[in-house]
């Protein structure tokens, strides 16, 4: 039996929290749980955001994730939109 | 009266053409915080370099796109722009507005941001240039609320989609671009508002071949009306181009001396597949070598025009980056039905087929037509569970190998090689 959503949630708290960098792309969460479908862990990630658990990063070109306590405003990178 | 000094932005002023800078302090007599972009772009010009930060963590509540972080990295010298973050507005199909709805979008502006636009970014979305972090939520309620309008796509998003004018404007179209639009775009909210890919990903429509979106060069999902008949035809209005009763190209060539209307110069010997001729003052064309360019219809719009069977050509991949690498889509499809009879479930089966593919497969930042390229097409037509087809080949193949899936031999890769040796010398 796989993963609940709840437990594949938690692994990507986790990765998140314990990633080297603060902002994770959505890919980074596949391996939270290889069962699953792509779809599924970016609405996983998605539902995350709305609890408050990540929050969206976004260059204008680009959208990661990241913990909120782990990342600042106002920063910059280089990417182009 | 300006609040720095701008002498090298004063000359661009000096030129022929409308200049921003003009727009931006006419803009800071209502604004003086505009004066700080000023300021600022002048400081850029000297340095040589931007003093703008991109990205960030800014956005409404449940949005993944929409809004670009802008900051300034000399807040301390133009406050005006410490936060100057853009926001995209989803634009009406075909970017049909009345002017009650554009004066009070404007008021909104003014209201909540610096008043600044950008009609419109490339993606199709009316831009709207300069907002402080705190004024964000109130004016997405405002929009939403008091608009009926959203925000456009942004980031690892569907982007907003876009359309040609469509049946609302031309004889040409193919299938109904506004509606394709309209629907995709209600279909696919949750892709534009919260990222769901490896990178950007953008549909466009256009109705006919001209492709007036120019959907074949700058989207990853371009589909182009086309027909799977023969090009109508009307021999005497034919008669009539070439006796010069009818004008050429509409009339777009009447402001010079281009000389008497010549068939063959400006039509047959111009089509890029011979596939026209004159027998006696018959035209004839040979339909099934004809590419779609459309030119001889542009040219003689009341003797031709595209074919009854009507529908629209799949192309994928195609991208325009600023830096470098831009391409062209790749013609997938030939011919499909668009349909909203069928709410386009045609059109859609294919976008999913995609999306599971490169969600799985496509690398960080990478486009669909990177991935395109590097699984090469004949793995991309493969997972996309298509034949190959004539339609398929650029060019006829410059190497001598084959490659074979194990399905396609005799007893797959891992048959007995001595066995086959006993019958099969080397």
């Amino acid at each position: 039996m796989g993963m609940s959503d709840d437990e594949i949630k938690a692994a990507m708290i986790e990765k998140a929290t314990k990633a080297p960098k603060p902002q994770l792309y959505v890919k980074d969460f596949y391996k939270c749980d290889p069962d699953s479908k792509a779809r599924k862990i970016k609405n996983l990630a998605n539902e995350l955001v709305k609890e408050g658990e990540l929050m969206f990063w976004s260059s204008g070109s680009t959208t990661m994730y990241a913990r909120p306590d782990r990342i600042k405003d106002e920063e910059g990178d280089e990417g182009v939109n | 009266m300006a609040k720095h000094d701008t002498p090298m932005l004063d000359e661009l002023e000096n030129g022929p053409w409308p200049s921003f800078v003009t727009d931006i302090k006419r803009q800071a007599e209502k604004n003086p915080d505009c004066w700080d972009i000023l300021g600022q772009v002048e400081l850029s010009y000297k340095d040589r370099i931007t003093h703008w930060k991109h990205g960030g963590i800014v956005g409404v509540f449940g949005y993944g796109g929409g809004i670009v972080g802008r900051y300034s990295d000399v807040p301390a010298q133009f406050p005006g722009v410490e936060h100057f973050h853009t926001v995209r507005v989803n634009q009406p199909a075909s970017k049909y507005y009345s002017t009650e709805n554009l004066r009070a979008l404007m008021d909104l502006w003014e209201k909540h941001g610096s008043g600044m636009t950008n009609m419109h970014g490339s993606t199709g979305d009316i831009v709207l240039l300069g907002c402080r972090t705190e004024a964000l939520e109130p004016f997405f309620y405002d929009l939403t609320h008091e608009m009926g309008q959203d925000l456009g796509g942004s980031g690892s998003n569907l982007r907003t989609p876009a359309n040609c004018l469509g049946e609302s404007r031309c004889e040409w179209s193919c299938y109904d671009t506004e509606e394709a639009c309209h629907h995709l775009t209600m279909h696919y909210q949750d892709e534009i508002h919260r990222p769901a890919f490896p990178y950007k990903f953008k549909f466009k429509f256009s109705g006919c071949p001209n492709d007036c979106v120019a959907a074949l060069a700058r989207s990853d999902f371009a589909v182009i009306g086309n027909w799977k008949d023969d090009i109508q035809m009307d021999q005497a209005a034919v008669k009539e181009y070439i006796a010069g009763n009818i004008p050429s190209n509409g009339g777009s060539h009447a402001g010079k001396d281009w000389g008497p209307f010549d068939i063959q110069a400006e039509v047959i010997d111009l089509c890029p597949t011979n596939c026209m001729w004159m027998e006696g003052d018959e035209l004839k064309i040979d339909n099934s070598e004809c590419t779609r360019c459309m030119h001889c219809i542009n040219v003689m719009p009341r003797a031709l025009r595209p074919g009854k069977v009507r529908g629209a050509s799949i192309n994928i991949g195609a991208k325009a980056p600023i830096l470098d690498g831009a391409q062209f889509a790749t013609l997938i499809i030939p011919f499909i039905e668009v349909s909203a009879d069928n709410e386009f479930e045609n059109v859609i089966e294919v976008i999913e087929n995609i999306w599971d593919w490169w969600m799985e497969v496509g690398k960080n930042r990478e486009r669909v037509g990177e991935t395109m390229q590097r699984v090469g097409l004949p793995t991309f037509i493969q997972v996309m569970g298509l034949d190959p087809i004539p339609q398929h080949v650029r060019e006829p193949r410059s190497n001598p190998y084959v490659f074979w899936q194990a399905e396609e031999v005799p007893g797959g890769f891992d048959r007995d090689v001595d066995e086959f040796r006993k019958r099969h010398a080397a």
